[in-house]
C-alpha cells in the first residue's frame, strides 16, 4: 500500500483519522503506532518482522551506546557495530549485487522493505547523535519506533532528526484547520504523482524505446527532461504527500522540495532540492569531514565525493555516482568561475542543462548507455527529429508545459507575491473547491488501476 | 480567513472521503474486474500471502474494483487521457475505428514455452500441427506509433515456429489475416477474432489436417449479439469505437453435435452446449462459444469417420472449434489454463492420431501457461 492508491486515501486514511482522534491524548503515540505497524503489515506481515526487528536493533544499540557513553571504545564499537547491519541491510536490498545474500537468507524474491533508504537515514542519524551526545537517548520505545516506522513518512518521506521528531510529537497542533491544510497538501501532492509524474514517465518511456544509435535529437531531449521533471514529482509528490498526512495528525513537517528546477545557479538548486536528505548528508558525513583540514582543494574534494555519495544513495549504481559527482563539480566550478550571484536567464539554462546532464547518467542503464545518449542529445546521431519525436512532442506537449510551469515558481509567485489582494483572496477562498476537484480528478486518473506505484527507484 | 477557508476545505473532504468510503464497503460494486494478473484470494490469504504482501494487494484490488462508479470513471480517465498525452489509455491504444492492446510484452518466455511443447510432443507418436494466431494488435499494428511497433507479434510467431521441433507442423494464420484485415476478422474492442477470422484461417487449417474445408455459403449466419465490449473496452470504457456483433454459423444440412460434455478439475462431467447462449447475458459475451470455461470439453459428433482430434487450446479456439466438428467423430479439447496436474488424468495422448495447438500468441508471454504439459512427465521419469 502507498500513498497514492485508493485503499490508502479512502479507506486507511479516514480509519486512521479516526482511531487517531477518538484515542485520548494520552495514548496517541501507541495508536500511531499500532496505525503504522498496521500498515506496515498491509505490504507483507514479512515487512512488519522486519521492520520490527530493525527498529529493536536500533533502539538496543542506542540504549547501549547511551549506557556505555563514558567507555569511549565500547560505545564506539556498538555504534559501529549497528552502523554496519544497518547499511549492509540496505545494500543487500538495494543492490543486486548481492543477490546471494538475499537467496541465502531465503528472502523471497519479490520483498522489498519499501523505504529503506530512507530510514536508514533516520536510524544511523540517531545512532550518531546519541553517540556524540547530541541527543540523549530516550528509553521510550514507543518514541523511537514511531520515529522509524511513523507511516505518513515511510514511503519517500522526509528524513527528519530525532530532536525535531520528538519535539513534534510533544507539540502537535491538531484540530480542523490542521486537517484541511494537510490534506491540501496531500492532494498537491497526489496531483504531482498522478497527473505530472506519470505522464511525463511514460513520455519517457516512450523517447527511449527509440534504439539509442539512432535517437534523433529532439527525441533525446524529450527524454532526458521528461525524466528530470518525472523524478522532480515523484519525490517532491510523495514529500507533498507524505507532509500532508503527517498534519493532519498533527505534525508539521518541514519542506523538502522548494522549486528547484528552474534556480539561477547549481548552489541555488542544491540548496532547494530534497533540503532535509542533502542536510542528513552535510550534517552527518560532509561536515565532520570538512573539520579535519582547513586547506580549500581538500574541501572541494569532499564536496564532490560527498556528491557523488548522494548520488549514489540514490540509484546505487555508477551511474548516479557518476551524477552526484558531475554535480559536486558544478558547484566547486561555479564557486571558483561564476562569482555574479544574479544570472537571470543564462544561469537558470546553464543550471538546466547540467540536471538534464546528470538526469541522463541517474536514468541510463549503463555509462556507456548514458554516453552514447548524450551524444545522441548533441546530434551525434545526424538527426534532428523524426515523424516519431514529432507525435510524442504533439502528444505530450500540454503536460509538458504544465509540468514546467508549475515546476517553475511562476504559480507560487501569482498566490505568494501577488500585490493584488484580491487575486489571493479569490483563489484562498476557491481553494476548497479546487482541492475537492483535484481528488477527485486523480481518483478518476488512478481508478482502473487502483494505484500509482511507478517510484522509477527502487528507494 | 486562510483558517476558516482550511476548515471548509477539511469538513468538504472529510465528508467526500467518507461518503466514497460507504459506498465502497456498502454500495453496490460496478463490478468491473482488474485487467491483468489478478491475485488469487486463497493465495493472498495463505501464510505466504500475508508474509509477502499479497494479502494487501487483494484487498487493495477488491476495493478498486468495489469502488463507486467505477466504470464512469475509467470512461472519464480514457476520455482525459487521449486528449492530452497520447492515445494509449490503461494499455490500450484508443484508435477511432478501434482498441488495440499496447501493452507490448519482452515476448522472453516464447523458447521456454516452446521447449516445453517440444517435450510434451516428444512422447507422442502421432501428428502434431500448431496454429499460433495473432491478436488484433499484431494485424493492425500499423495504427501504433512507431515505437510500439518493434518486437512485433509477427516475429514473435516466426521465432516460435522455428523454435518449434521439425515434426511440429506449423500453420501460419498470420499471413492470412494480415492479408484480410480489411474485413470483419477482429473485433474491435477485444483482442481476440471473430468467428469470420476464425473461419478464414480454419480453411487452410483444415487442409493441413487432411479435409476439404466447407464453403463459406453453405453457412447460415446468425447474428446472436451485436452489443459486444470485449476485454479492451474493459480497460477504457471508451465508447466512441463501436460495440461488436457475436456470430453463429450454422451448417444446416452439415453433422450435428450428438453430444458437448464439460469436466471439471474432479473430472465430474457436465452437459455444455457448443454455443451457450445464455452466457450472452454474462460479463463476457464470448464465453458463449464452447460454454463455460472448463479444463476439458468433449464434442461428439454425427459424422461418422471415427476420427479422432486433440485440441490444446486458449480460448482464441472456442470459436474456431465449431467449424472443426464437420469433420471428426470425436474432438476431445483441453484449456492448459484451468488444468490442474497431468494432462493423462483428463485425456491419453496416444488415443489420438492428430494433435492441434491453437493459442494466441499472447499465451506464449504466459510463464507456466504450460507446465501442465511436462511436469508429471518428468515426475513420471524420475519415478
Amino acid at each position: 500500500m502507498i500513498y497514492s492508491s485508493l485503499l490508502f486515501i479512502y479507506v486507511f486514511f479516514p480509519f486512521s483519522l479516526l482511531a487517531y482522534y477518538v484515542t485520548p491524548a494520552k495514548y496517541r503515540d501507541v495508536t500511531l503506532l499500532v496505525l503504522s505497524m498496521i500498515f506496515c503489515a498491509m505490504n507483507g506481515v514479512g515487512f512488519l518482522i522486519f521492520m520490527t526487528v530493525y527498529t529493536a536493533m536500533n533502539f538496543a544499540a542506542c540504549h547501549l551506546v547511551g549506557k556505555y557513553r563514558k567507555n569511549k571504545g565500547m560505545a564506539r564499537s556498538i555504534m559501529i557495530l549497528a552502523l554496519v547491519l544497518d547499511i549492509s541491510a540496505v545494500f543487500v536490498f538495494r543492490s543486486d549485487f548481492f543477490i546471494a545474500y538475499r537467496e541465502l537468507l531465503s528472502i523471497p524474491e519479490e520483498f522489498f522493505p519499501v523505504g529503506i533508504s530512507f530510514f536508514t537515514l533516520s536510524a544511523a542519524g540517531i545512532l550518531a547523535d546519541v553517540y556524540t551526545g547530541k541527543t540523549k537517548h530516550n528509553r521510550n520505545f514507543v518514541t523511537f519506533a514511531l520515529y522509524i516506522i511513523f507511516f505518513p513518512r515511510l514511503i519517500i518521506g522526509t528524513p527528519l532528526r530525532y530532536s525535531g521528531f520528538r519535539r513534534m510529537l510533544h507539540s502537535q497542533h491538531t484540530g480542523l484547520a490542521d486537517i484541511g491544510t494537510g490534506i491540501t497538501f496531500f492532494v498537491k501532492g497526489f496531483a504531482k504523482k498522478v497527473i505530472a509524474a506519470d505522464s511525463l514517465y511514460a513520455l519517457y518511456s516512450a523517447s527511449v524505446s527509440v534504439d539509442i544509435g539512432e535517437m534523433p535529437v529532439l527525441t533525446a531531449w524529450l527524454g532526458a527532461v521528461s525524466y528530470l521533471l518525472s523524478f522532480y514529482f515523484t519525490l517532491s509528490g510523495f514529500s507533498d504527500m507524505s507532509a500532508g498526512i503527517s498534519r493532519c495528525f498533527g505534525f508539521r513537517i518541514p519542506k523538502n522540495f522548494n522549486y528547484p528546477i528552474f534556480s539561477q545557479n547549481v548552489r541555488c538548486f542544491t540548496a532547494r532540492w530534497h533540503i532535509q536528505a542533502s542536510q542528513w548528508f552535510r550534517q552527518y558525513i560532509a561536515k565532520p569531514l570538512y573539520s579535519i583540514s582547513d586547506i580549500r582543494l581538500y574541501k572541494d574534494i569532499v564536496l564532490i565525493a560527498v556528491g557523488g555519495l548522494i548520488g549514489f544513495w540514490y540509484t546505487f549504481d555508477a551511474g548516479g555516482t557518476i551524477c552526484g559527482i558531475i554535480w559536486g563539480i558544478a558547484i566547486t566550478a561555479e564557486t571558483y568561475f561564476i562569482k555574479d550571484k544574479h544570472l537571470q536567464a543564462t544561469g537558470r539554462l546553464y543550471t538546466f542543462i547540467i540536471a538534464v546532464i546528470c538526469t541522463v547518467f541517474m536514468a541510463g542503464e549503463s555509462s556507456a548507455y548514458s554516453i552514447k545518449y548524450l551524444f545522441a542529445m548533441i546530434g551525434g546521431n545526424r538527426v534532428l527529429a523524426d515523424s516519431q519525436s514529432l507525435y510524442l512532442l504533439k502528444s505530450y506537449v500540454l503536460i509538458l508545459i504544465v509540468s514546467i510551469y508549475t515546476a517553475a515558481s511562476f504559480f507560487r509567485n501569482i498566490i505568494v507575491r501577488s500585490r493584488m489582494k484580491k487575486v489571493q483572496n479569490i483563489i484562498t477562498a476557491l481553494s476548497p473547491v479546487i482541492v475537492i476537484s483535484m481528488m477527485i480528478l486523480c481518483t478518476v486518473l488512478i481508478s482502473y488501476r487502483g494505484s500509482s506505484e511507478i517510484l522509477l527507484l527502487k528507494m | 480567513m486562510k483558517n476558516t477557508v482550511n476548515k471548509i476545505t477539511a469538513v468538504i473532504m472529510l465528508i467526500y472521503i467518507s461518503a466514497v468510503m460507504f459506498f465502497i464497503f456498502f454500495g453496490k460494486s460496478s463490478g468491473v474486474p482488474i485487467y491483468g494478473d489478478k491475485t488469487d484470494k486463497e493465495k493472498a490469504f495463505s501464510l505466504s500471502g500475508i508474509m509477502n504482501g499479497k494479502f494487501g494487494k487483494y484487498i487493495s484490488e477488491r476495493i478498486s474494483t468495489d469502488f463507486p462508479a467505477r466504470n464512469h470513471m475509467i470512461s472519464v480517465d480514457s476520455g482525459i487521457r487521449s486528449a492530452f498525452t497520447e492515445n494509449i489509455v490503461n494499455g490500450v491504444y484508443v484508435d477511432e475505428k478501434m482498441l488495440l492492446n499496447a501493452e507490448i510484452s519482452d515476448r522472453g518466455t516464447t523458447s521456454e514455452n516452446a521447449a516445453i511443447i517440444n517435450r510434451f510432443c516428444s512422447e507422442y507418436d502421432g501428428t502434431v500441427y500448431f496454429t499460433a494466431v495473432p491478436t488484433s494488435s499484431g494485424v493492425y499494428d500499423s495504427y501504433f506509433p512507431e515505437y510500439l511497433r518493434k518486437n512485433t507479434e509477427s516475429m514473435q510467431i516466426n521465432s516460435l515456429y522455428s523454435e518449434l521441433d521439425e515434426n511440429i507442423r506449423d500453420i501460419d494464420a498470420y499471413n492470412i489475416l494480415k492479408m484480410l484485415n480489411e474485413n470483419y476478422i477482429y473485433y474491435r474492442n477485444d483482442t481476440k477474432w471473430t468467428s469470420y477470422g476464425a473461419y478464414c484461417v480454419y480453411r487452410t487449417v483444415i487442409q493441413k489436417l487432411g479435409f476439404s474445408p466447407t464453403a463459406y455459403d453453405k453457412y447460415t449466419i446468425d447474428h446472436v449479439a451485436d452489443d459486444f465490449r470485449g476485454n479492451l473496452y474493459e480497460r477504457t470504457f471508451y465508447s466512441d469505437v463501436k460495440p461488436d456483433i457475436i456470430d453463429i454459423y450454422r451448417y444446416p444440412d452439415g453433422a450435428e453435435i450428438l453430444s458437448c460434455t464439460g469436466c471439471d478439475n474432479d473430472l465430474k462431467s457436465f452437459s455444455g452446449e457448443l454455443y451457450d447462449k445464455s452466457l450472452l447475458e454474462s460479463g463476457d459475451m464470448y464465453d458463449m462459444y464452447l460454454g463455460e470455461k472448463r479444463p476439458l470439453v468433449k464434442l461428439r459428433t454425427t459424422v461418422n469417420n471415427e476420427r479422432k482430434l486433440l485440441v490444446i487450446k486458449d480460448s482464441f479456439a472456442d470459436c474456431f472449434i465449431p467449424f472443426l466438428t464437420q469433420h471428426y467423430s470425436e474432438i476431445d479439447v483441453i484449456a492448459p489454463e484451468y488444468m490442474e496436474g497431468s494432462v493423462e488424468k483428463y485425456v491419453d495422448p496416444a488415443n489420438y492420431e492428430q494433435i492441434l495447438f491453437l493459442f494466441g500468441i499472447d499465451s506464449m508471454d504466459d510463464e507456466n501457461l504450460f507446465d501442465v504439459l511436462v511436469t508429471p512427465l518428468e515426475e513420471r521419469k524420475s519415478e
